[in-house]
């Protein structure tokens, strides 16, 4: 049985910050006739007398909702979930309205007049409160071996790991031998045969370890399931499948490296790059005299060139070791950290390996049997003579093998070919155990060493998820909520969601209802704003009780006042910040906070205008590298311009509506984002109150629920990096024309819909109520009766009547 | 400062012996002679606030332990004829003791803290304020650095490692070298850029700091 609601609201005065400002007295009188169970005013409710004071009104009265009006939740709502822990209040049992930074401190009104904002924003609150559903997270199981896929390094390493720590594997190769796994390493590592020794004694481990099974590599078909119970489907070579399961998985990718740039070179043999010199250091097949190894190629950044000029020494310490009769020298730029101890310097000069650093700024020159360089020291060219030139190889993109895999797994390509994992940028409490593990140089240009770290660190992940599921403490925290009724399986949700927190399916399976892998899970939020058939809920998050709380707020504000929101990161840190510097902007723009823009459906908006804001602005993170879910302020930019498009076809104006984008540190720029946006909205009349423009209001809203309208919109959202579109469409004006018609036609048959539902029509009766031509609407009319939307309820004069109901 | 350091520890083995009143399990004492009530592990400071007195503080934040390092919440502690000078915001309640928040002592103490405030982070608008509002208009002391407004009080640090649990920053070197940095004083890339430390820094200086510790 759902408990009882027993909302308990707690203002703090913060030493007058909040009570000098704002009429806490009339804020309790305006709440009075809303459903709460107990209302104080507290000094300070965050210190130890005042949540002493919450402790005892929670237990005397029975709290179950915490509405706390003080200041920021993102610093202080810790503090309040902390001590109310241990009587049974949960975290998301807690909301803080920040009437500090959001209000008492940014405005320069009466306390009275602020005194009704603040009681808006906090019926607000209460509103979305008593939506709270309570519900079971759910155990999850850990059985089978880790599955090791991608064939990096660093997946050696975390199979020997696992397996010393009693953890089963399969690990995927493409070589089936230590032999052959060193005879390749080069391609990912140069530099890398003065380890061969000791790497070989961990290879033989792992390949005759009883608990690792060596895999060769197949072409993945799927990869599908979740936390501790994933399926991977092979590819055979005979066109069938084969399914692997496991209960984890480590994803280990080397960047690998390609030929040098050395054609422009030339000098034949004795030129060649890393890569050829460490396939001749195999074979043994080394020409005598001076060897140069010239760190060239700044376009590949300083880490490729740090990486190279450590390679180059590794390789001249195997040469003065075993091939005394050649003489190695590492001639590196200047502006890079050599990354090479004390005692290396020491060794280099006992075994007369020389190293020289040359001043980026003039290239050097390639002659015949000589290399001339300026040196930064005495900015006089330099001479090096060579019989053998080395040049590093170059890093290369990810192969075909790693794109097909980062298919299923939230890994993405980021600028200059470096891969990275979801879930960048987030608070630890945000996200529960770290699950997805990525490991190797793909992930940014590293040496052996740190490859291996890497590795061992995702063991230790994997045997911490291993750890907790024997526990019986491994749970899946539901995030996100899948109505299986309701979902279709378009799998929108799984392509649109930037984290891999909604499954994929198995190729050719149909349309199945999606499953949520709240591991992974970020709360972003884009999938429910997304889904045509709003069959996704973030919990405790949800659109509804996104809805119902600004219903409350917009039942109490003026008709000149507007809506804003602001995402969790770069909006409200702003926001709050102009408050920390004692900014201020005018008090007519009512703040709601959210996690991203990303997770705003498309019919909040509506609803919002059909509630009679005047306006909405919307502030998130710069789009492309600052949004914490990747593309959600992408994503919500779409959503604006198709409420855009619907509010001119309403006959509105298109500024009633703006987004904007700030960082976490400009306050300032969200002050003046604020005052301009009034400024334009001041100049706007109220939403008109007649019934023409409420119905076409109510017309906005009902297409925004319609599910074509919101799959266009779901396949429009592209990402940035995209060049493509959707469908036919091949560029963008012709995609923003295919959505407006979809808008246009959708939005007309909503205002049919809207005419005839007080009482049946014909269609010159259906004109007249929405004030447009005959001809317009009499297309439309046999295609909605088909489709059964509206009903052919009989004729007369001549005239089809149409309504919606039955005859 | 060391001074009142060793007078603090003094005050801990003191507070052990503190009258307690049984019967309800409040602490009575007085501050500035108004009698008032506290419970166990409730600081002068926080009595003092929920009493309405007000003790001016700067490295204090309710959402992270204090560590008393500012010196600014100092009060005075009067107890069998004997007075002391303690920092508020770390000093536990203590029965039957006599607090004085505002005594010649204590504005002495909280001027000269504000002196060398005024010396150290004199860019900071929100510490000239305070000072002026303690008739503190200049320093005695050396300005090496008119452009800081750090005072070093560790609160960005502290609010990173206890509220986001992240530890992107941290105070490096020592003493008049003390400064918040970024590990290795890279940018760094575990900052989450949740913008934290940004509104928990009393002085305004962690807008300068922000783009030299966190990587964008």
């Amino acid at each position: 049985m759902k408990p009882e609601n027993r909302i308990g609201i707690f203002l703090c005065e913060c030493g007058g910050k909040i009570g000098n400002r704002i009429d806490l007295p009339q804020v309790s009188e305006l709440l009075r006739y809303e459903p709460w169970e107990h209302l104080g005013v507290y000094p300070y409710p965050c210190l130890a007398p005042g949540l002493e004071a919450i402790k005892q009104d929670v237990q005397a009265k029975g709290l179950n909702r915490i509405l706390v009006g003080g200041c920021s939740s993102r610093v202080m709502k810790k503090r309040f979930t902390k001590a109310l822990a241990p009587l049974g209040v949960e975290r998301h049992q807690v909301e803080m309205i920040n009437l500090k930074d959001h209000v008492a401190a940014v405005h320069e009104a009466t306390p009275q007049e602020l005194a009704h904002k603040a009681a808006a924003l906090i019926a607000g609150g209460m509103a979305s409160l008593r939506l709270l559903e309570p519900f079971e997270p759910v155990s999850l199981t850990f059985e089978g071996p880790a599955l090791i896929m991608g064939g990096g390094f660093s997946g050696f390493i975390a199979a020997r790991e696992l397996a010393r720590h009693g953890m089963e594997s399969v690990l995927f190769s493409k070589a089936q031998s230590p032999e052959r796994v060193l005879d390749e390493l080069h391609w990912t590592f140069p530099g890398c045969r003065i380890f061969c020794g000791d790497l070989a004694d961990l290879l033989r481990e792992v390949f005759t370890h009883p608990r690792v099974k060596v895999m060769p590599d197949q072409p993945i078909d799927y990869i599908v399931g979740g936390v501790g119970d994933y399926h991977v489907g092979l590819k055979q070579p005979d066109g069938s499948v084969t399914e692997v399961a496991g209960a984890a998985i480590i994803t280990a990718l080397d960047r690998e490296y390609g030929p040098g740039n050395i054609d422009y070179i030339g000098g034949g043999e004795r030129v060649c790059d890393l890569l050829e010199l460490e396939e001749k250091l195999g074979a043994g097949d080394i020409s005598p005299g001076k060897m140069v190894f010239w760190v060239n190629s700044p376009q590949h950044g300083q880490a490729a060139q740090e990486l190279a000029a450590m390679a180059a020494w590794r390789d001249s310490l195997v040469l003065a070791r075993e091939h005394p009769q050649v003489q190695p020298m590492v001639v590196y730029p200047a502006n890079i950290t050599l990354p090479l101890s004390g005692n290396d310097l020491r060794e280099a000069r006992t075994q007369g390996i020389g190293l020289m650093s040359y001043a980026p700024e003039v290239h050097p020159v390639v002659q015949s049997g000589f290399l001339s360089f300026v040196s930064p020291g005495d900015n006089l060219e330099h001479e090096v003579e060579w019989d053998t030139l080395v040049v590093p190889g170059a890093p290369a993109d990810p192969v075909e093998k790693a794109q097909e895999l980062l298919r299923w797994l939230p890994i993405y390509p980021e600028n200059g070919g470096r891969l990275q994992k979801s879930h960048i940028k987030f608070w630890p409490d945000q996200i529960p155990d770290e699950s997805l593990f990525f490991t190797g140089s793909a992930g940014g240009v590293c040496d052996l060493n740190e490859v291996i770290q890497q590795g061992k660190k995702a063991a230790r992940g994997v045997l911490n998820l291993r750890e907790k599921a024997l526990q019986g403490k491994l749970v899946s925290p539901v995030v996100v909520h899948v109505d299986k009724d309701l979902c279709e399986g378009c799998g929108l949700c799984t392509e649109i969601c930037p984290c891999g927190g909604i499954e994929h399916v198995k190729p050719g399976s149909g349309p199945i209802a999606r499953e949520t892998d709240n591991h992974l899970c970020s709360g972003g939020g884009t999938c429910a704003a997304t889904c045509p058939y709003e069959a996704i809920k973030v919990l405790n998050n949800s659109t509804q009780q996104l809805e119902a709380r600004l219903k409350a707020i917009l039942s109490r504000m003026q008709e000149n006042e507007i809506l804003g929101f602001v995402c969790g990161w770069g909006g409200l840190a702003s926001a709050e910040q102009a408050a920390v510097k004692g900014l201020t902007y005018p008090k007519g723009i009512y703040l709601t906070p959210v996690n991203c823009l990303g997770s705003l459906d498309p019919f909040i908006l509506s609803m919002a205008f059909l509630n009679g804001a005047k306006g909405i602005m919307l502030a998130g993170c710069t789009p492309k590298h600052s949004c914490h879910y990747h593309y959600g302020v992408d994503h919500c930019w779409y959503r604006v311009n198709a409420m855009k498009k619907l509010l001119s076809l309403a006959g509105l104006e298109r500024r009633r509506i703006a987004i904007g984008y700030v960082e976490v540190n400009e306050p300032e720029s969200f002050v003046r984002m604020v005052e301009a946006n009034m400024d334009v909205l001041d100049k706007l009349p109220p939403l008109p109150q007649d019934d023409q423009t409420k119905a076409r209001l109510w017309a906005i809203h009902a297409t925004l629920h319609r599910p074509r309208v919101r799959w266009v919109l779901g396949t429009s959202l592209r990402r940035p990096t995209e060049k493509e579109f959707p469908g036919s469409q091949f560029n963008a004006v012709d995609a923003d024309e295919t959505m407006l018609e979809v808008l246009r036609e959708e939005f007309l048959a909503a205002r049919i819909i809207k005419a005839i539902s007080d009482q049946p029509l014909n269609p010159p009766g259906i004109a007249l109520t929405m004030g447009e031509p005959v001809k317009s609407i009499t297309p439309l009319l046999p295609d909605m009766a088909q489709e059964g939307r509206i009903k052919l309820q009989g004729w007369e004069g001549g005239y089809p009547i149409y309504g919606l109901g039955k005859k | 400062m060391s001074a009142q350091k060793t007078k603090q520890g003094k005050k801990t083995k003191e507070g052990k012996k503190a009258k307690k009143e049984k019967d309800d399990g409040l602490i009575r004492f007085k501050i500035n002679g108004q009698p008032v009530q506290a419970r166990e592990g409730w600081t002068i400071l926080e009595t003092a606030r929920q009493n309405g007195v007000k003790i001016p503080t700067l490295c204090f934040h309710p959402a992270v332990e204090a560590i008393g390092s500012c010196r600014l919440c100092v009060v005075e502690i009067q107890q069998n004829g004997h007075t002391r000078v303690a920092a508020s915001c770390i000093t536990p309640v203590q029965g039957g003791v006599d607090v004085l928040t505002d005594s010649e002592e204590v504005q002495n103490v909280r001027r000269w803290v504000l002196e060398m405030l005024l010396a150290h982070c004199p860019a900071s608008h929100q510490i000239r304020e305070l000072a002026k509002e303690y008739g503190v208009t200049s320093t005695r002391f050396k300005t090496e650095h008119p452009e800081d407004a750090c005072p070093r009080c560790g609160l960005c640090v502290r609010a990173c490692d206890e509220i986001v649990g992240i530890r992107a920053i941290s105070l490096g070197n020592r003493g008049v070298f003390k400064e918040v940095t970024a590990p290795y004083h890279q940018r760094s890339v575990d900052c989450i850029r949740c913008g934290t430390c940004l509104y928990i820094c009393p002085t305004g200086a962690m807008e300068q700091l922000f783009p030299q510790v966190s990587a964008p």
